[in-house]
Parts: structure tokens; sequence; C-alpha cells
């Protein structure tokens, strides 16, 4: 306790006291030669010139500082940027070759019967697996986070309560199983197709469909008949819970009935471990690699 | 006057001219800043008070810069880095509040 009363009352350096002492009061004649005084009174502007300089750097390393993580952080932003937009390129250019290849199958494979048939399996395989384009009515369920307002400033604050007022990837996984489940035919989030390899996660915050990030709102778009669709869907469990998350959370749902929904197809999975099983199974479709098929 | 234009002198040369500090030293800077303004402080306060002593100055200054430093340094060696810096800051600050307290009962008689 001392110290801290002490501290607070004896601010100023004893040792001007006891130099003052020492000269006695009042103030005696300098005993100094004036030359020698006159240096010994430059002495404190060189200390103070010195403070000067040691606050200016240090003022001007914490800018340098600071603009140097701007800087990062700006290069760091615009590089995604630029990755993101190329990657969108190629994916544009994917798709036209894509509808390229299409063509040019249909036209090499109507040439006879057999071709024909070839043809329509491929259709309704791609159909099946997600890599055609599709298009057709069906329904349209809209995810939204909470309002900001609605939720309240304090969700930054405390990590637990933030996720619950956000769409969470297992909202979509909910909302696509539903949909599924009420008989769609092809669903797409984002303008994501969905295949049987997709996966919904997330990542800190955001949700990757596909190994793509998407923001908010979430978009999914479900082919089927749309009145069976919308009955089964919002009469089944995940309908229900959508009205929780509504209630509960401020989750801003939104499902509509589309007549014209279009559906980009998925990139066909690369597969280089898998090959078809042999059998009856294998024997009832038709083979891709006839060469290896044999052994 | 030539006390406060040679700080004012010195803050221009260290903005332009940016000296380089070793790596090592950057951390104790502002720490040094505060220790000498507090023996800035104690000094004008002493002027008012007819007691100044130049001597009494440059070595409070110089050896205000280095304690602090010093206990910084040894903080950081210790794992108690910041928190020191934070005592040695919250100290210093009571100090100079308390002689520029004095300084505005001096100059203002408020």
């Amino acid at each position: 306790m001392s110290l801290l009363v002490d501290m607070m009352t004896n601010t100023l350096d004893e040792a001007y006291e006891e130099r003052a002492r020492l000269r006695g009061t009042p103030p005696a004649p300098n005993p100094l030669q004036p030359s020698a005084r006159r240096g010994r009174a430059v002495l404190p502007v060189v200390v103070l010139v010195l403070l000067g300089v040691v606050t200016g750097t240090a003022v001007a390393q914490v800018r340098e500082r600071q603009e140097e993580s701007t800087g990062l952080r700006a290069d760091l932003a615009a590089e995604v940027r630029e990755r993101t937009a190329a990657s969108d390129q190629l994916e544009a250019r994917t798709q036209a070759l894509r509808q390229d290849v299409a063509q040019v199958q249909v036209l090499a494979l109507g040439a006879d019967t057999t071709g024909r048939r070839l043809a329509e399996g491929l259709t309704s395989l791609g159909l099946a697996t997600g890599t055609t384009p599709v298009t057709g009515p069906g329904l349209v369920v809209t995810l939204d986070n909470a309002a900001a307002d609605e939720t309240g400033s304090t969700d930054s604050l405390r990590p637990g309560t933030a996720p619950s007022s956000s769409v969470q990837d297992r909202d979509l996984q909910g909302v696509v199983n539903g949909l599924w489940a009420a008989g769609a035919e092809a669903i797409a989030i984002n303008g994501q197709r969905l295949t049987a390899l997709t996966a919904i996660r997330s990542a800190g915050d955001a949700i990757l469909v596909d190994l793509r990030p998407l923001s908010p709102p979430y978009v999914i778009q479900a082919v089927g008949s749309p009145k069976d669709l919308e009955v089964d869907f919002m009469d089944g469990p995940t309908g229900r819970g959508l009205t929780f998350l509504t209630s509960e959370y401020g989750i801003v749902v939104e499902v509509r009935r589309a007549e014209d929904l279009s559906l980009p197809g998925a990139a066909a999975p690369q597969l280089s471990a898998a090959s078809p099983a042999s059998g009856p199974a294998a024997a009832a479709t038709p083979a891709p690699r006839p060469s290896r098929s044999g052994s | 006057m030539i006390p406060a234009l040679a700080l004012m002198a010195g803050v221009v040369l260290g903005l332009v001219f940016e000296p380089t500090v070793p790596a090592g030293l950057q951390p104790y800077l502002p720490i040094a800043v505060v220790a000498a303004l507090d023996a800035v402080f104690g000094a004008i306060r002493a002027h008012l008070e007819g007691i100044f002593d130049d001597r009494v100055f440059v070595v409070s200054f110089v050896s205000n810069v280095l304690v602090a430093a010093l206990v910084v340094f040894l903080g950081d060696q210790l794992g108690v880095g910041g928190q020191l810096s934070t005592g040695v800051v919250v100290v210093l600050g009571i100090r100079i509040f308390s002689n520029a307290a004095a300084i505005r009962r001096r100059v203002f008689r408020a």
C-alpha cells in the first residue's frame, strides 16, 4: 500500500531537491565556468532532440507496419478475385465444351439404330447422374441468414450464438434430402448441380457445395412435379424443421413453385480407381473400356 | 521555448528520415518514449519549482529509458513482456499525470 501511495505522491525525482539542497537555497551562483555552463545547458536540448527522434521513429514504424498489413490484405483479396474470375471463365468454357461434346455425340451415334439406342441410354444416364443440363417445372426453396438487427449485434462477441442465426450446412443438407425424398429429379444449389458425389459442408463461415464456396441467399432449385414436391416437402419432417428454423433463429425461408427451371449440368466425375464390376450387372450395361473388361 | 523546439525538430527528423532500428530493439521504442516523457515532465515541474538541474535531468532521462527497457526485456525473457510493458506504462503514466497536474497548478494556479 505504501508503495502505491509513494508512487502517487512523490512524483518528482528526489534528485532535483537533493541537488537544490546541495547548492543551497537560494540558488547559489553557479560555480562552473561560463563556457562549461553553456555546454551543460546544451545537453538537455540534445537529449530532447534524441527523444523526438525516437518518438518519430516509433510512430513511423507503427504506421509502416499498418500499411504493410493492409497492403498484404488488399493483395490477397485481389488475388482471390482474380482466381475466382479465372475459375468462372474455365467453368463457362467447360460448359460450352460439354455441350459441343454432347452435340458431336448425338451426331456420331445418330447414324444407325444401335447408335441411337446408345445415345438414348447416354441421355438418361446423364439425367440420372446430373451431368446433363435439365429444364422443367419444379420447386424453388430459398434460405437466407437472419436479418442482422433481429439477431442483435452481440452475436460477434459471443461466438457460440453467432452460427445459429446463419444458415448451416446441415440445414442445406436437410432441405436437399427432403427434396430428394419428396421426389425431386434434379437439384441445384445456387447454380451448382448436385450429383451422387456432391458434398455439402462448411469451411469456417462459408458453405461449400462441391468445394465451391457459396454466399447467401441459398437458392435450391429442384425439378419435379411442383405440386407433389411442395406438398410432400412441406408436410415432411424437413418442412417442419424449416418452420422451426424460422421461428427459432429467424432464418428467412421462401418456398415457391416454378414453371420453368433450368439447371446446369455438373462436371462428369473423374473416376480413376473405380471400374465396372464384372458379372451380370456389368454385362447388362455397355462397358466403357472393352479392352480392360475383357481381362 | 528552445527545449520545445528541440523536441519538435527531433520528431520531424525521426518521421522524415525513419532511421532503421534493429528488429530486436523495436518493441522497446514505445516504452522508451514513455519513460523519457516521464523524465521530461519531471524536469518541467522542477524548472517551475526553481530546482531544475540539467545534470539530474540528463541522468534521470537516460536511466529512466534504460531501466524501463531492461524491465520489459526481462519480462520478454520470462514470458510476461506484455504484462510488464503494461505495468511500466501504467506507473509512468500515473507519474506523468501527477507531474502534469503539479505543472498545471503552478502555471494556472488552479
